[in-house]
């Protein structure tokens, strides 16, 4: 207990008739005895005080004394010599805490009952501070939860809400109030809780304490919103906190602005493809053209040489000895040449020279397709071709650890934009040829990817196939988050599977990811015979 | 005419052997210089060159020589719309790299008309 501090107010020595402070001092040396005469000494010394005792014989400053305290400050007991009942009353109703009469026991009581009066104030002191922090925390804790601008739930055992602040309220309208008691599927989107996996999040955040956050969409309301979901055990219960963060403007505008890079990188790669295929375009074009002569020139020449053998072996055979000679010197040499072996590599040359001048051709071709400068309009395409062109720029890159299987089925022309829809399946060609050389790195062997097309009643499926690792994330919606970081694309040509989803998602169709049961992945593409919603013009 | 020479010879020798007396200019002013004093069937032109694109030089061919047969061979067909192709005239459009086959029988069409 720290020291005790008590003031007295009493009157001078000459009218002092009770041995207060001799009294008091038996409560021993960790006691403080202040010595006043007024009241106005005494109210301010009291403020400090455990305690406050009033002698009566100071009349009306005691009085005053009393009044000051009165609810404000330490108790007070009054000591007098007036051992009557009016008196003792008199006090009480002046604001004392209790009244000590002189007696012969003065002595004992007035230290018991300063002793009892002062542990009393401190309690009450006490308990009086600790609310007071109390009441304080809730305040603050009430104005914070109510001005967060995230959506906030407290759930319990059983999943169902026991709290949830204002922002929860905003961003839900539709759940409708109250939210006690009801469990979160009732109260949230359906789509939302599905692509944020959000049931789970909480368990595994019951379970675990946290889990890493993630994003969940829905389209309930009409607008697409996208939130960052993040889930926190609260306590023993099994209670946990479920925060909904909306993806705000700042995301948003961070997401736009990545796509507008990846645009800007796409043109300028394109500005460079188009580029190195004009130049070698003119070479290509003599080089071809060169070699269709040569091939002729050779034949001609071919011919050239059977006739001289021929006139050779006649001459060998009935030509005067001069002749003979010649002949027989012409057809050694062809011998030793072995003419017919170099005609027939040298048209074989030939040929193997034009097939790899129409595989550039072919090469150039592609790279001129995947670089055509996108004009906004839209045009009805066949999806096969754009898909198999797109494979065959990749080709080359795979054909030593990937076995590429196409099953295209017949397709109607689609309208689209088809340099968009080629990026798309040039990253997913892509990530389907890391998946496999990452498993064959790991376990040896070789890879297949399968490139199926098939059309169905209301539009055109493209999946693309591979037998990598498969997708190890779940939910495997979440690789197409905007900021889900995946590994970079090798090739550098291709785009993020985000924006991938985006331009599958403006052509009105769908991009889907699952695993194989074999191992690996599927990709799925679906885009409608109707073409885009809206078109919009160099999107 | 092709403003590069390795062109105007395979040109050439793709053609030889067709019976045609064969011209060659490695620029735009040369080609029309050419027009002015020989009589030529056929005017077989490269499109992106300096100074003068190829459609511009047949729409200057058709005033000089209207009756001479324009053809374009050009790595950029789809840079060339069809109506200007109509509008001047011009029998066939030949990509780069071109086939022997292809350019023979579009020049054999172009003249029989």
């Amino acid at each position: 207990m720290r020291p005790v501090r008590i003031v007295v107010a009493e009157p001078g020595r000459a009218q002092r008739r009770l041995p207060t402070v001799g009294a008091l001092q038996r409560l021993g040396g960790g006691v403080r005895i202040e010595i006043v005469n007024d009241a106005r000494a005494c109210l301010e010394l009291a403020s400090g005080a455990d305690l406050v005792i009033v002698d009566r014989e100071l009349g009306d400053q005691g009085r005053e004394i009393l009044s000051g305290l009165r609810g404000v400050g330490p108790p007070a007991v009054v000591v007098t010599r007036e051992a009557t009942a009016d008196a003792a009353l008199d006090t009480f109703r002046a604001g004392a805490a209790d009244c000590v009469t002189a007696s012969a026991d003065f002595d004992e009581v007035l230290p018991a009952v300063a002793l009892e009066q002062i542990r009393a104030f401190r309690a009450a002191s006490a308990r009086r501070a600790v609310r007071e922090r109390i009441e304080s925390l809730e305040r603050l804790h009430a104005a914070i939860v109510d001005h967060f601008p995230a959506a906030v739930a407290v759930l319990d055992a059983d999943d169902r809400l026991v709290a949830v602040n204002p922002g929860f309220a905003r961003a839900f309208p539709a759940a409708g109030e109250p939210f006690e008691g009801r469990p979160l599927e009732d109260v949230l989107p359906a789509d939302l809780l599905a692509s944020g996996g959000l049931a789970e999040l909480v368990a595994r955040a019951r379970a675990r304490g946290g889990d890493p956050p993630r994003i969940a969409r829905t389209q309930a309301g009409g607008a697409a919103r996208a939130f960052d979901a993040r889930a926190e055990r609260l306590d023993a219960q099994g209670r946990t906190v479920l925060v909904l963060a909306e993806v705000t403007e700042r995301e948003r505008l961070k997401q736009l602005q990545q796509q507008v890079l990846q645009t800007e990188k796409m043109a300028s790669i394109g500005q460079l493809a188009a580029g190195v295929a004009h130049e070698i375009n003119n070479p290509m074009g003599f080089i071809h053209a060169n070699l269709a002569q040569m091939g002729e020139y050779l034949g001609d020449v071919h011919r050239l040489h059977l006739a001289g053998c021929a006139l050779a072996e006649r001459a060998a055979a009935e030509g005067t000895p001069a002749l003979r000679g010649a002949g027989e010197r012409l057809l050694g040499l062809a011998r030793e040449l072995d003419a017919d072996r170099v005609f027939a590599d040298f048209a074989q040359a030939i040929r193997e020279s034009q097939e790899g001048s129409e595989r550039i051709r072919h090469i150039v071709q592609d790279l001129r397709a995947f670089s055509h400068r996108d004009d906004g309009q839209l045009v009805c395409a066949d999806l096969n071709r754009c898909l198999d062109s797109t494979a065959h720029i990749v080709w080359t890159m795979m054909k030593h650890s990937v076995v590429l299987r196409k099953e295209y089925a017949p397709l109607p022309p689609l309208p689209c934009h088809p340099l968009q829809l080629e990026q798309v399946f040039m990253n997913l060609l892509v990530n389907a040829y890391q998946a496999i050389e990452e498993r064959v790195r790991r376990d040896g062997g070789s890879g297949e990817i399968v490139l199926r097309t098939a059309a169905a009643a209301d539009g055109v499926l493209v999946s693309v196939s591979d037998d990598g690792g498969g997708i190890s994330v779940e939910p495997v919606e979440r690789i197409f988050e905007p900021f889900f970081t995946t590994k970079e694309v090798g090739v550098g040509m291709g785009l993020g599977l985000a924006t991938c989803f985006d331009i599958v998602r403006r052509h009105g169709g769908a991009l889907r990811a699952r695993n194989r049961a074999g191992g690996g992945a599927t990709f799925e593409v679906f885009l409608p015979l109707a073409g885009p919603p809206d078109a919009e013009p160099g999107a | 005419m092709d403003d590069e020479a390795h062109i105007l010879a395979a040109l050439r020798r793709a053609l030889r052997r067709e019976g045609y007396r064969i011209l060659t200019a490695a620029s735009p002013s040369e080609a029309l210089a050419l027009l002015e004093t020989e009589a030529v069937d056929a005017i077989l032109s490269d499109h992106k060159m300096p100074g003068m694109s190829g459609l511009e030089l047949l729409a200057a061919a058709a005033r000089r020589r209207p009756a001479a047969a324009r053809l374009l061979i050009t790595g950029w067909p789809d840079a060339i719309p069809g109506e200007r192709l109509a509008a001047l005239g011009i029998r066939a459009l030949i990509p780069k790299p071109w086939d022997d086959a292809e350019l023979k029988r579009a020049l054999r069409d172009a003249l029989a008309r």
